[in-house]
């Protein structure tokens, strides 16, 4: 994991190359040889207070209630009265649910429609973006929309695709007399997926060109000196070089797409009830509503297990998308 | 000094030669021409969007949706007011403000010793906690969410502001602990060993050394948090109930559920993103540098 922050720092930092470090053997960063020296073993002793405040936090904060998460799970509850164990019946339960299936079904669109529409403009984007005019100024731009939240986009699009909204008004002059609803509860949704490769676009191809940078330019003279077409350098150079970013990008998706809630939350404005028409809900809606939308009495068991669900989708990918990547890492 | 370069590297260009070298300066194929001017068309309605949403915020409602294309015939803050004092964005913002530094001050506080024992102390030990910290980086919001709003129940700290930064600090440390591991490794150990040779302890080197050289990526380290802090929404919508406690983007959601009974107020709303947006610009224009090659820096998992 922390090969790829290393292996790159390495070449762009050389004072921190091993080997700079090889005339002063005995206190190498792996200091922890037995008898090493005074400032070792000092060192050794701030394990509590250094790194407990941090491991405490966390693990009450973090750990404890993902593996609480786990136990509520195998629970009828309500939120307050009794626990009522009932095993894997939530599990089931939720998987007979027309709503949560529809919900996770979106999340799992959002993942792999979205997600490879964001990676093939994103690398597209690399492409054209690398050697052009003016590069700096354009990434620059395009990765603004990471910083705002995602309710911003979802309440602009409520203005924008308005009956008497801004899109129709443009439609008008081009002989458009009856434009689609855009917010209709069934446009809704493709309409989010829509918004999220606009603005997510840019922030991927901030990291992709991270990796297209690193690649040394004799790498493309040589191309051009074999005579290799624009396609042939992508295949034989661009791809294998930056395959290990595009493994990383993937992992990121993979966990924030699963996370997303704010855009579908408001998307097009308040639909009166609060919460959005079901046909555009994710997996994380799904379990907000089920928990706290104080419209039904709380399943706090089916709330969690569809975020435990989610949790090892994320999983499973992180694992398949790691073990795909790792075979390919071409060392340069 | 250099840390500013050791931070960098991921984007650090070779100036003598990167792309224009004389080999590729002959490709000018008619899809990459498309490609660049669809490229600016994109930069350049980004741009005019955020420009048009700052505009409307100064016109009222009915001049907005007589015409959306149109420009604030004159500075008017009747929006800022009205959002300020009828949708509580007043206290919202104060809210929100105060738990964004609060909580990325702190995480980082808590977070910066950490990394430095992590990244300076190599056993089976620390490597089984960096791995531990890691693997916070996959747990989505939304599993710890009922569990979390049960246990901060129990003693209290839901629907405060205490609570809420308890639980921002919690969530914030796979990804502090790591990018600021990453970071103290990078950075050279010859200082922290000529001031253990001159009798430095090692809290000494830790906190007149590594730190003082460490300043640069404790800084990104902090912006990052201001930025994932500023905005995160579901956790606040989770934790608090009673509006005086909202931070920015609760106050901003529930201002949009009022419409519905009150009439669209587009003019206040306006006003709304412009005071959730604004302070994101400003740091990306005075750090953004900085915050891309955190950021691009942060993903290397």
């Amino acid at each position: 994991m922390t090969l790829h922050l290393t292996e790159p720092r390495t070449d762009g930092a050389p004072v921190t190359s091993p080997e700079s470090r090889k005339p002063v053997p005995r206190k190498s960063r792996r200091g922890s040889r037995p008898g090493g020296s005074s400032i070792d073993v000092q060192r050794k002793k701030l394990l509590i207070p250094f790194v407990g405040p941090a491991f405490v936090l966390y693990t009450v904060l973090f750990i404890v209630p993902a593996l609480g998460a786990v136990w509520i799970s195998l629970h009828k509850w309500a939120g307050s009265g009794p626990m009522k164990f009932v095993g894997l019946d939530n599990y089931g339960r939720i998987f007979r649910d027309q709503l949560f299936l529809s919900s996770f079904g979106n999340t799992l669109l959002l993942l792999f429609v979205v997600g490879t529409a964001i990676f093939v403009l994103a690398f597209a984007l690399t492409l054209v973006l690398r050697d052009m005019a003016g590069k700096k100024i354009a990434r620059n731009v395009i990765f603004f929309p990471h910083l705002i939240n995602a309710l911003v986009f979802g309440v602009l699009a409520g203005f924008i695709f308005n009956p008497g909204g801004m899109v129709n008004s443009l439609l008008a002059p081009l002989g458009v007399t009856d434009p689609p609803k855009w917010l209709a509860q069934d446009n809704i949704f493709p309409l989010i997926m829509v918004t999220l490769v606009c603005t997510t676009t840019g922030y991927f191809t901030t990291i992709l060109m991270a990796g297209v940078d690193r690649i040394p330019p004799y790498y493309y003279e040589d191309c051009a000196l074999a005579g290799a077409s624009a396609f042939q350098r992508l295949r034989y150079v661009i791809l294998p070089l930056t395959w290990d970013v595009f493994g990383t990008c993937a992992v990121l998706w993979t966990i924030s797409s699963v996370k997303i809630f704010e855009i579908v939350w408001v998307f097009g404005g308040s639909s009166g009830a609060g919460v959005p028409p079901t046909q555009s809900w994710t997996a994380a809606v799904y379990t907000y509503v089920n928990a706290f939308s104080g419209q039904s009495t709380p399943a706090y068991g089916a709330a969690t297990a569809s975020a435990v669900l989610s949790l090892a989708l994320i999983s499973v990918l992180v694992v398949l998308l790691r073990r795909a990547m790792r075979r390919d890492a071409v060392e340069f | 000094m250099s840390q500013d370069k050791l931070l960098a590297p991921l984007t650090t260009r070779r100036r003598p030669g990167r792309g224009v070298s004389p080999a590729l300066r002959g490709e000018r194929s008619i899809l990459r021409g498309i490609g660049v001017t669809l490229l600016w068309m994109v930069v350049a309605i980004s741009i005019a969007a955020l420009v048009w949403m700052v505009a409307q915020a100064f016109r009222d409602t009915r001049a907005i949706l007589d015409d959306p294309w149109g420009v604030p015939t004159s500075m008017d803050f009747g929006n800022f007011v009205r959002a300020w004092t009828v949708g509580d964005f007043a206290v919202a913002t104060w809210n929100s403000l105060l738990t964004t530094v609060v909580s990325s001050v702190l995480t980082v506080a808590i977070a910066a010793p950490c990394s430095y024992y992590l990244s300076r102390v190599d056993n089976k030990l620390t490597q089984g906690l960096s791995l531990y910290f890691i693997l916070g980086l996959g747990i989505p919001a939304q599993v710890i969410l009922i569990p979390l709003f049960v246990m901060l129940n129990r003693v209290y700290l839901t629907d405060s502001i205490i609570g809420l930064n308890l639980v921002y600090i919690g969530v914030s440390m796979p990804l502090t602990v790591f990018l600021l591991t990453a970071f103290f490794r990078s950075l050279p150990l010859e200082m922290e060993e000529a001031a253990a040779l001159d009798g430095t302890t090692a809290f000494g080197t830790f906190w007149r050394i590594t730190l003082p050289l460490a300043k640069g990526g404790i800084l990104t380290a902090f912006i990052l948090q201001v930025i994932s802090h500023w905005n995160e929404t579901l956790l606040a919508l989770t934790l608090l109930q009673s509006t005086e406690k909202y931070t920015l983007p609760v106050a901003l959601i529930s201002f949009v559920q009022q419409q519905t009974y009150s009439g669209a107020d587009w003019g206040g709303l306006f006003a709304g993103l412009v005071i959730v947006v604004l302070p994101m610009l400003i740091i990306y224009v005075w750090l953004g540098r900085r915050l891309t090659e955190g950021l691009t820096l942060g993903m290397g998992k």
